[in-house]
C-alpha cells in the first residue's frame, strides 16, 4: 500500500506517456496522432513536477511573512516544465497547421492513405 | 576580448529584426542572414587562438558555477560555431538568388533561427539549454522542410514533425531523470556524480536521452524521417540540414555520451551501429533514381562513418571522425547547392534527366563533381585525408574486430565511389537530347559554390591547417576531468 | 500482430522506467540548485516569486530561447499556411449571437487588463509574461468569436512581436556592456522586496515577454482562423 502512495504520482504521469506512445504509434489518424503527442507531453510535465516535490511542500513563494526556505518545493522543475509547455503548444500549432495544410493538398488525414512516401 | 555569448546573441537579435526590416523593404530583408553568419565567422576566428590555450566559460546571469546556465566554449564548441558560421554563410549566399517565391521574409527569418538554435546547442554547458536551442533548430526545420507547401514536402514535415516530437518527449523525460537523480542541470556538475551514481538509472537515462537525441542525428533504425525531409526541402535547406543539422544531433550524442556520462562501455555498441548506419545507408543510396534522394542517403551513410570513428575514442581516431565531418559538411552543402540549379533547369530529380548537364552549366557541374570527389574520398580533396585518418586510426588499435569493420566500411566506400561515378558518367559523359544552350547558376550561386570547391581543395592539399584545431577538439572529447574543473573551478 | 509489438515496446519501455525511478523518491528533498534558489533567490534577484527568480534570474537564458521557439512557431504556422491561401475567397460566417458579442465587448478590456495585472506582477505573485500573454490572447481569441470579419492589425502583432523579443535581448546586452559583466546580468536596483518596483530588471523582461507572448499567440489564433473562414 506505501508502495502506491509513495509512487501514485509517478504512475500517473508515466501512465498518460505510455498512453500517448502507443497512440502515437497505433493510430492512423493524423489528428489523433497529435492528440497523443499532446498527451505524451502532458505526461512528461507531469512527472517533471512531481519530481521536484517535496513532502507537506508550499509554493515557492514569499508572499507573506513567515515562510521559510526549508518548506519549500523544488521551484526549478516548475520553471522547466513553463518552458516544456511553451514549446508543446509551439510543437502542436505547428502540427495543426501541417494537419490542414495536408488536408486541403490530400483531402484526407489518413496516414495510410496518404503515404505515397514510405513511412 | 567579445564574449563568445555574442555568437548566439547578435544572430538572435537581427533574427528578430528580419521581419521589422521585411516591412520596410523585402529585398532588404534578405541580407540580413549574409551579414549575421559573416560576424559570426569573424567573431570565432577571432576567438579560435584564445580558445585553443584555454576553453571559455561563459556564466549567463553571474550567479556561478551549477547555478546559472553556462557557455562552454571548447575547441569543439568553436570547431562546430565555425562550421555552422562558415556553411551557413555560403548557404544564405546562394539563397538570394535560389529562394525568390513564397513568404520569402519568413524563410530568412526561420533560416537565421535555425542557425541560431544550433549555435547554441554547441555552445551550451547545460543539459535543459541544450533541450531547448535543440528545439529551435528543430522546429524551424520542420517549418523549412514544408517551406515550398507542394505535398511531398508537407507530407515529409509532418512525418520529421511526429518522429522529431517522439524523440523530443523522450530527451526530455531523460533530462526529468536526469535532474531527479542528481539534482542539477549543468553538465559537469552531474558529470562529477555520473560516476559513483547507480548505473542501472543512469542507463536508463542514458538510453532515454541518446535515443532522443538520434532521431535528429539520424542513426540506423531512427532515421525514416530523413531521406523524405532532405529530398523533399528547397536544396538551400537540404544543404543546410545534411551539412549542419543532423552534424549538430551527432554533437550532441557525442557530448552526451562522452562527456556527461562518460560511458565508455556504451562506445562499442556505437561503433557497431554507426558500421550498421554506414552501410545500410550506401546501400539504399546506391538504390536511389531520385539525385536528392540518393544525397540524403549518402547522408546517413556519412553520418554512419563518422559515428564509426569517434566511437573507437583513440584520439587519431576522434580526429579522424571529425576532419570527416567537416569535409562531410563542405561536400554535402555543396553537392546540394549544385544539384539544386542542375534541377532547377531540368525540372526533374530523376539523375536520367540531368544528362548533357556538363555541357549545359559547366561550372556548377564541375562543382558537383568536386563535392562528390571528396565525399568518395579521392585526393587532392578534403575527403582523402579525412578517410586516411579514420582508418589509419582505427588500425592503430590493431584488433582483428576493428580490422573487420574497417573492411565493411572500405566496401561501403567502393560502393558510395559506385553511384557517384555513375551520375558524374551522366551528367558529363551522356548526351542529352533536346536542349544544349548554355543556362548556367546565378553569379552569386556560382561565388557561394566556389567558395566551397576552394576550401575543399585547400583543406585537401594541406590538412595541416585544420589538423590542430581537430587534436584539440579531441582531447576536450578524451579528457572529461579537464571539462570539469574548467568549470566547477 | 503491430499492436503486439508496440506493446511490447512500450513494455520495455515502462519496465525500464520503472527500475530508474526506484532511485527518485517521492516526496523527499533531493536538489542541490533548487534548495540555493529557495534560500537565496531574494537576495541574488530581488524577486519574492522564487519561481520567476529561477524562470527570468538564474535561467533566463532559456526563457529567451523559450520565447524564440513561440516566435519560430507563429512564424512557421504563417509559412506553412501562406502557401495554401486563395486571395479574395472567403465564406460567408453566420454572425455571432447578441449575447456573445455583448458578453465579449464587456469583457475584452476586462481580460486585458487581467492579463497585464498577471505579467506586471510575475515577480510577487503566481504568474509571469507567458501566462499574461496566454490572457490577453484569449481576449483576442473571444473578438474572433464574436464578430468573425474582424482581424488583428499584422503590422501591429507583428511589430509587438519582434520588439517585444528585441527587448529582451538587447536588455542583456546592457548586462553585459555596462552592468555586472555578464549577459543578463541584473544591473538594475533590486529595491524593497514585495514591492511592485522591485527586483531588478525581471518586470521590464516579463512586460516585454507579456507583449510578445500576447502577439505571438494571437497570431497563431489569426492564422487558424484565417484558414477556417
Amino acid at each position: 500500500m506505501s508502495f502506491l502512495q509513495d509512487y501514485v504520482y509517478y504512475i500517473g504521469a508515466f501512465g498518460l506517456v505510455l498512453i500517448g506512445l502507443f497512440i502515437i504509434l497505433s493510430r492512423r489518424n493524423l489528428i489523433k496522432v497529435i492528440i497523443g503527442l499532446s498527451i505524451l507531453d502532458t505526461g512528461i510535465n507531469l512527472f517533471l513536477i512531481s519530481v521536484g516535490y517535496i513532502s507537506k511542500g508550499t509554493a515557492p513563494i514569499f508572499s507573506k511573512p513567515g515562510l521559510v526556505a526549508e518548506d519549500m518545493v523544488d521551484p526549478v522543475p516548475q520553471a522547466l516544465v513553463l518552458t516544456s509547455i511553451v514549446i508543446g503548444v509551439a510543437v502542436l500549432a505547428l502540427a495543426l497547421a501541417l494537419a490542414m495544410r495536408l488536408h486541403k493538398l490530400h483531402g484526407t488525414l489518413d496516414l495510410r492513405k496518404i503515404g505515397e512516401l514510405k513511412w | 576580448m567579445v564574449s563568445p555569448v555574442l555568437l548566439i546573441v547578435i544572430p538572435l537579435g537581427l533574427a528578430f529584426c528580419v521581419p521589422l526590416i521585411g516591412m520596410v523593404s523585402k529585398r532588404f530583408a534578405r541580407f540580413v542572414p549574409v551579414v549575421a553568419c559573416l560576424f559570426n565567422l569573424v567573431v570565432s576566428v577571432q576567438l579560435l587562438p584564445a580558445v585553443l590555450s584555454k576553453p571559455i566559460v561563459v556564466d549567463l546571469g553571474g550567479f556561478g558555477a551549477p547555478f546559472s546556465i553556462n557557455l562552454f566554449v571548447g575547441p569543439v564548441g568553436i570547431l562546430f560555431s565555425l562550421l555552422i558560421a562558415l556553411a551557413g554563410f555560403v548557404v544564405s549566399l546562394y539563397a538570394l538568388a535560389y529562394i525568390d517565391k513564397g513568404p520569402t521574409t519568413r524563410y530568412h527569418t526561420l533560416y537565421l533561427l535555425l542557425l541560431v538554435g544550433a549555435t547554441g546547442v554547441v555552445l551550451t554547458g547545460d543539459v535543459f539549454n541544450l533541450f531547448v536551442f535543440f528545439e529551435i533548430l528543430c522546429i524551424s526545420s520542420y517549418v523549412l522542410v514544408a517551406y515550398r507547401g507542394d505535398k511531398d514536402g508537407v507530407e515529409s514535415a509532418v512525418k520529421y514533425l511526429i518522429q522529431g516530437a517522439l524523440g523530443s518527449a523522450l530527451l526530455l523525460t531523460g533530462i526529468g531523470l536526469l535532474y531527479g537523480l542528481f539534482g542539477t542541470l549543468n553538465m559537469a556538475h552531474i558529470a562529477v556524480q555520473a560516476g559513483s551514481a547507480d548505473p542501472i538509472p543512469l542507463f536508463v537515462a542514458m538510453a532515454l536521452i541518446v535515443v532522443g537525441l538520434g532521431v535528429e542525428a539520424a542513426i540506423f533504425p531512427l532515421n525514416a524521417w530523413l531521406p523524405d525531409a532532405h529530398s523533399s526541402a528547397p536544396s538551400s535547406i537540404s544543404a543546410i540540414l545534411s551539412g549542419i543539422a543532423i552534424e549538430v544531433g551527432l554533437y550532441a550524442v557525442v557530448r552526451m555520451v562522452f562527456t556527461v556520462f562518460g560511458a565508455s562501455s556504451m562506445l562499442s555498441f556505437l561503433m557497431f551501429l554507426g558500421v550498421l548506419t554506414l552501410l545500410v545507408g550506401e546501400l539504399c543510396a546506391f538504390a536511389q533514381s531520385n539525385i536528392k534522394r540518393m544525397l540524403a542517403y549518402s547522408s546517413i551513410g556519412q553520418i554512419g562513418l563518422i559515428i564509426f570513428a569517434i566511437a573507437i575514442a583513440t584520439s587519431g581516431s576522434i580526429t579522424g571522425g571529425f576532419f570527416q565531418l567537416v569535409s562531410h559538411t563542405l561536400s554535402k552543402a555543396l553537392l546540394f547547392l549544385a544539384a539544386g540549379y542542375m534541377i532547377y533547369r531540368s525540372g526533374s530529380m530523376d539523375i536520367s534527366s540531368l544528362e548533357g548537364m556538363g555541357k549545359r552549366m559547366p561550372l556548377t557541374a564541375f562543382a558537383f563533381a568536386v563535392g562528390a570527389f571528396s565525399l568518395v574520398g579521392l585526393p587532392p580533396f578534403a575527403g582523402f585525408p579525412s578517410k586516411l585518418l579514420i582508418i589509419r586510426g582505427a588500425l592503430a588499435d590493431g584488433g582483428a574486430l576493428l580490422a573487420l569493420l574497417v573492411g565493411l566500411v572500405l566496401l561501403g566506400t567502393v560502393i558510395e565511389g559506385a553511384y557517384f561515378f555513375r551520375v558524374i558518367q551522366t551528367v558529363f559523359f551522356k548526351k542529352g537530347d533536346g536542349e544544349t544552350a548554355r543556362c548556367e547558376a546565378p553569379a552569386i550561386a556560382l561565388v557561394s559554390m566556389f567558395v566551397l570547391v576552394a576550401l575543399i581543395i585547400v583543406i585537401g592539399v594541406y590538412p595541416s591547417l585544420i589538423i590542430g584545431v581537430l587534436n584539440s577538439a579531441a582531447s576536450e572529447l578524451l579528457v572529461r576531468a579537464d571539462y570539469i574543473g574548467r568549470v566547477l573551478g | 500482430m503491430r499492436s503486439i509489438a508496440i506493446i511490447i515496446l512500450l513494455a520495455i519501455v515502462a519496465v525500464g522506467i520503472g527500475v530508474a525511478l526506484m532511485a527518485i523518491p517521492f516526496g523527499v528533498a533531493k536538489t542541490q540548485v533548487g534548495d540555493h534558489y529557495t534560500e537565496s533567490g531574494i537576495g541574488d534577484t530581488g524577486a519574492s516569486n522564487i519561481v520567476t527568480s529561477v524562470v527570468v534570474g538564474y535561467r533566463a537564458f532559456d526563457t529567451l530561447g523559450e520565447i524564440t521557439i513561440l516566435f519560430v512557431a507563429a512564424m512557421g504556422l504563417g509559412a506553412v499556411l501562406a502557401g495554401g491561401r486563395k486571395l479574395g475567397q472567403r465564406r460567408d460566417v453566420e454572425p455571432a449571437s447578441l449575447i456573445l458579442r455583448t458578453g465579449c465587448r464587456f469583457l475584452f478590456p476586462l481580460l486585458l487588463l487581467f492579463g497585464a495585472y498577471i505579467f506586471i506582477h510575475g515577480h510577487l505573485t503566481p504568474g509571469g509574461g507567458f501566462q499574461g500573454g496566454a490572457v490577453i490572447a484569449s481576449a483576442f481569441l473571444l473578438v474572433y468569436l464574436s464578430c468573425p470579419g474582424r482581424r488583428v492589425s499584422k503590422v501591429w502583432s507583428q511589430t509587438t512581436e519582434s520588439l517585444g523579443a528585441l527587448t529582451f535581448v538587447v536588455l542583456g546586452l546592457v548586462g553585459l556592456t555596462v552592468g555586472g559583466h555578464y549577459y543578463l546580468s541584473s544591473f538594475m536596483p533590486h529595491g524593497v522586496v514585495n514591492e511592485l518596483f522591485s527586483a531588478g530588471i525581471i518586470p521590464v523582461i516579463y512586460v516585454a515577454i507579456g507583449l510578445k507572448v500576447g502577439s505571438d499567440l494571437t497570431g497563431i489564433i489569426d492564422g487558424m482562423m484565417e484558414e477556417t473562414i
